[in-house]
């Protein structure tokens, strides 16, 4: 059973992401700011730093695999991007201490990764023509914010979904 | 870092990389097809999506609906000051219809531009990554969509059917910055001005209509519309409201800019519309990537030399 809620709750966020962006670009005194939602990413990285990092790569290439047919027809970029990230996600985590405080900024600071990744990818292909500049202020900024209230509410369940999931593995091994 | 990079993750990484070059090529050649698994996938995920979408929209539907009830007052307000005039209006619209039916039928005319068949359909996703201003709605080839229909909201024209598989279809927005998406359009008054609407201004947040002959006169304010003759949309389709006309960069032919009419954000339930008139499909028919484009492009070249 429990192995089925994992990638279950991975759907779950995958599904998740582009309701939510149904409100996005938000309109504040005539500027356009675009919300992208990162959850799948982040619980990528929750799972890769605090239970398994093999699972994180196998879930993060269906998942990714998933959003590039879905979503935007370009096949291997975010299977790419996703199990790219976590395993950056757990070289980094290697070299600091491993607590909620900086695994939640770890996770912030891979969010701009992506973001700065996804934004180098898209003006490669011609999809985009805005400045770095604009792209920060524009996009890369609110999505910080939005993304990091997500984390603030989502990374302590998250932590006690992997640590117990982790202590019970632990005890069936011995 | 020898850790991370041991010879054998090397080698994986060196292959995934090639792997998903090839992928993201193979992909990027021919974005405007979809091949079959890339067809039941969609078709599945829509099938996951839209159940997640409903009650989504339903509740931001509720909180519409709250937000419409503090605004009652105000709006009926301005609506009772409008209601006399739309009286009036409605008397001389049904009036001249009338006449237009006779007329059409004393001509013998049955093709009209104008006509066309709705399929009403539900946004069920929005492209997260947002780089494309796609969505994604409930109605697909079973439910008679086609590629390149044009897709409406309440208030005017939003974009274009790109991508159709059984069950979902995906739109492209005019919002794009897809240099392809292209609309034939008109500014409607009594000497109609021709042109194209092409691409999107992002920092004016307003369409730019391209390809207008330097002689015509354009008023600010001017009300566009798809003018039907890029051979797939039907005509009249209201595209947004002139706010100012310059010149592009080569100084040869006007440029206007264009206010949408229709909002591109928070878009739940849309219309696709197919044009009961027989729609061109030549050598650069439907079958060719980004098709209509290029259809428009000429036949309003070919308008632009006779």
């Amino acid at each position: 059973m429990i192995r089925f809620i994992f990638p279950l709750i991975g759907v779950l966020l995958f599904f998740f992401e582009p309701v939510f962006s149904l409100f996005s670009p938000v309109d504040i005194g005539g500027e356009q700011y675009t919300l992208v939602p990162r959850f799948v990413i982040v619980y990528l990285i929750f799972i890769a730093v605090y239970y398994s990092r093999k699972d994180a790569v196998l879930y993060g290439i269906i998942l990714g695999l998933l959003y590039d047919m879905y979503h935007i027809d370009i096949i291997g970029l975010y299977a790419f991007l996703y199990p790219v990230i976590c395993l950056l996600a757990v070289f980094l985590i290697k070299h600091v201490y491993r607590d909620m405080t900086t695994v939640m900024l770890l996770s912030l600071v891979m969010i701009i990764v992506l973001e700065i990744l996804s934004y180098f990818f898209a003006g490669l292909i011609s999809l985009t023509s805005i400045s770095f500049g604009e792209f920060v202020t524009s996009r890369l900024l609110p999505t910080m914010i939005a993304n990091s209230l997500y984390i603030g509410m989502f990374s302590w369940f998250f932590k006690v979904l992997f640590l117990d999931k982790d202590l019970h593995q632990q005890n069936e091994f011995m | 870092m020898p850790q991370f990079f041991s010879n054998k993750r090397l080698i994986l990484l060196l292959v995934g990389v090639i792997v998903l070059v090839a992928l993201i090529s193979f992909s990027l050649k021919d974005r405007q097809n979809a091949t079959l698994p890339e067809q039941i996938i969609k078709d599945v995920v829509g099938f996951g999506q839209s159940v997640f979408s409903k009650p989504a929209q339903y509740i931001t539907g509720v909180i519409g609906n709250i937000d419409g009830i503090l605004n009652t007052y105000e709006e009926n307000k301005q609506l009772k000051s409008r209601l006399s005039e739309y009286a009036a209006g409605q008397v001389e619209l049904t009036d001249i219809r009338e006449e237009n039916k006779r007329l059409l039928e004393l001509i013998g005319k049955e093709d009209n531009l104008r006509q066309f068949d709705s399929i009403h359909a539900t946004v069920i996703s929005r492209n997260p990554d947002q780089w494309e201003e796609k969505v994604i709605v409930d109605k697909g080839k079973a439910d008679g969509v086609e590629k390149n229909m044009a897709v409406i909201t309440a208030d005017g024209l939003i974009g274009k059917v790109i991508l159709v598989t059984r069950t979902t279809s995906t739109v492209e927005l005019l919002s794009t910055e897809n240099l392809n998406s292209r609309v034939a359009s008109v500014i409607a008054d009594e000497d109609p001005v021709y042109g194209l609407t092409v691409g999107f201004d992002k920092e004016r947040s307003e369409l730019i209509m391209k390809r207008i002959e330097t002689n015509t006169k354009i008023k600010v304010g001017g009300k566009v519309e798809s003018s039907g003759l890029g051979g797939i949309f039907p005509k009249g389709l209201l595209i947004g409201e002139v706010t100012e006309v310059s010149t592009d960069d080569y100084g040869l032919t006007k440029l206007v800019y264009v206010r949408p009419a229709a909002k591109f954000t928070l878009l739940d339930h849309v219309v696709i519309v197919k044009r009961k008139s027989v729609t061109a499909d030549g050598t650069d028919g439907s079958d060719t990537a980004g098709a209509e484009a290029d259809e428009k492009v000429k036949s309003k070249e070919g308008e632009d030399e006779s």
